[in-house]
Order: structure tokens, then sequence, then C-alpha cells
């Protein structure tokens, strides 16, 4: 049954895939206005923000160690991926990796997917690549390059503590119920951005 | 005078200086290394005055301390200890590198002095702080919140570090 309903979400991604033009969370504007403008850079693309919370929410709702070796991961292959934008590496549909992310991430919550976790740190790792670059190719050189990226990242992290602190709620059936209802939402949400509805 | 000194302990807290400072004091701190450290910090940085005072060409300063920045928060994310003789190094390296990085802005030679002993007040007086905090964080969580602050350090002046070589 779960089987099915994995094959079912991966045959919906794939269509959004194929169906999906631009997401607009990331608009090519750049900034250097410090590090409020650097942490409410990433508040501002829902697609980057629903994608962040459901790897709070997964590394949750793994458990130890996958609860806080997410979160750390994260922001170092961002980082890189950021390195690849900011150099102008050519990465070709990086705003449907966002929205892939999204969707993936968010099934993962919903049915409650439990891999390895080297598979989830590798899945994680992946889409951290696509929304750093998007985020690199945005960064502007400037006095206040540091605070601006410390913004972000800092905003990026706490988007991280969000999903984690409403993800330890899967330590009670009903709260399970309520992560898991959250990560399809956040798949939904990324299939629509994927889809051009949002 | 007073200005000086004032001026001189805001250069201490700009982002790229605090980030170091931060960074390299997680990883003292994670190593349990206190005051020799502060002592090693506080002697770079009076070497990197003495520098700035015998009128020493114009340097990467900044690029240096966002790369000793950077590799000090990947150490600490991913929970690595180095040898002491390195952390010794990056300390003192860090700490040279920060006084190059804020030349005085005063024109008079007193208010200039002032403006370095500011600096290095400062520097010492946050660095002091986070060896304190990391010395004494022993619960998982709290070894936990030092590595995600590693990491966070670590992305942040890496992305700086690739701008500043970049454009």
């Amino acid at each position: 049954m779960r089987a099915t309903l994995v094959r079912t979400w991966l045959m919906v991604g794939a269509l959004a895939t194929a169906l999906a033009t631009p997401a607009l969370a990331h608009t090519g504007e750049g900034g250097a206005g410090g590090f409020l403008a650097g942490f409410a850079h990433p508040l501002f693309g829902p697609d980057h923000v629903v994608a962040m919370v459901a790897v709070g929410l997964w590394g949750a709702f793994l458990g130890q160690p996958a609860i806080w070796l997410l979160p750390v991961v994260f922001p170092l292959v961002m980082a890189c991926g950021g390195v690849l934008g900011i150099v102008g590496v050519p990465i070709p549909a990086i705003e449907t990796g966002i929205a892939a992310s999204a969707i993936v991430l968010g099934a993962m919550v919903a049915f409650a997917a439990r891999p390895p976790l080297w598979t989830a740190a590798v899945l994680v790792g992946a889409f951290a690549i696509f929304h750093g670059y998007a985020h690199g190719r945005e960064l502007s050189d400037g006095a206040n390059a540091v605070a601006f990226a410390a913004g972000f990242v800092i905003a990026t992290g706490t988007l991280h503590l969000c999903g984690i602190t409403f993800g330890l709620l899967a330590r009670w059936p009903a709260g399970r119920l309520a992560v898991r209802a959250a990560g399809g939402a956040i798949a939904l949400t990324g299939a629509a951005y994927l889809g051009g509805l949002v | 005078v007073s200005a000086g000194f004032a001026d001189g302990m805001m250069l201490a807290v700009a982002p790229t200086h605090l980030l170091a400072i931060v960074a390299i004091g997680l990883l003292a701190g994670r190593g349990g290394r206190g005051g020799f450290v502060l002592v090693l910090f506080v002697v770079g940085m009076l070497a990197g005055s003495l520098a700035i005072a015998s009128a020493i060409r114009e340097t990467p300063s900044a690029l240096v301390l966002l790369a000793l920045a950077a590799l000090a928060g990947i150490m600490v994310a991913a929970a690595i200890g180095l040898p002491s003789i390195l952390v010794n190094v990056l300390t003192f390296a860090t700490g040279a590198a920060l006084a190059l990085d804020a030349p005085p802005q005063a024109i008079g030679i007193a208010a200039a002095i002032a403006s370095q002993i500011g600096t290095g007040v400062a520097a010492a007086a946050v660095l002091l702080l986070v060896v304190s905090i990391a010395t004494r964080a022993d619960r998982p969580w709290q070894r936990i919140g030092i590595r995600v602050v590693g990491s966070w350090i670590a992305a942040s002046v890496i992305l700086a570090l690739a701008l500043r070589l970049a454009r």
C-alpha cells in the first residue's frame, strides 16, 4: 500500500516536473543590505521556506542523530551550492530542483519514510545544493556581504529549528498525524510551485 | 582618545571579525584550551598591531580571516579535534589577521593607539566569553548547539569568501 502511494507521488512529481514553469521565489535580485536583509531574504521565498521546514520536520521524525545531523549538514552543503552559484557554474533546472525538494521532503514526512541516515543526508544535501545555488546567484558583493550571508544562513537554520520544534510533536499519536499532514501540505505546495500554480 | 578607543572596540565586532573570533573561540573551547589560547590571541594581535605601526603594506587580512573562520567553523561542525599546536597556530594567526584588518582610523598617534587597544580589549573579551561558554558546554544539546553554530559560521564565511574571490 505504502509502495503504491510512493509510486503515485513519484509519478505526480515527474508529471509536475515535465509541466514545470520557473518558480518565482528567486527573482534574481541581489542585496547587500546587511544582516536584516540577509535574514529576510529566504523568508520571502515560500518554496524555500516550506523546504527548510520540511528538513527540520524530517529530522525530528527520524529522531537521533538525524534531528541534529541534517541541520548541521544542510548549511555547509548549501554554502557549497552557493559557491557554485557565485562562480557561475551552470546548473540546469534550479527552480525545479527547489520545488522538487519541497515535494520529496514533504512526501518523506507524509509517508513517515525512514531510510538509512546516509540516504537521508545525501538526499537533503543534494537539495541543499539547489537552494544554495539560487541564493549564491543572487548574492552581491559589498561591504555587508558577510553580514548578509550570515543573515540568510541563520534564517535558514531558524526555519530548520521551526520544523524540528513542530516535528517533536510526532512523539504523540495526534502530533504524529499533524506532522505527517504538514509534510503532505508541504509536498502539495511544492507541486503547486512546480506546476506554476503559485 | 576615548573616541578612538570606542571606535576600536566597534571594529572588533564587525561581522567578519566577530565570526572569526567566535569560530576560533568555539574550536579552542571544545578542546578545553582556555587561558593559553587567550594569551596567544592577544600576542597575535600585538604582532599585527606592530606590523601596522611599522607601515606594512596592505595585506589580504580579510580573506585570511574568512578562511580561518571557515576552517575553524568546519572543524567545530564536524566535531573534529585538531592537535593543540594547530589550534594554537590558528589562534595566533586569527589575532594577527584581525589586528591587520582593523587599522585605526584616527589621525593622531594617541588616538590610533587607543583604537588598537580598544580593538584588542573587545576582541579578547568576546573570545574569552565564547571560550568560556564552549568549555562549559557539556550536555548533549549544548554540544549540538555549538556544532550548529559552527556550521552556520562556516557556511556564512564560505559564501562571503567566494564572493570576495569571484567578484
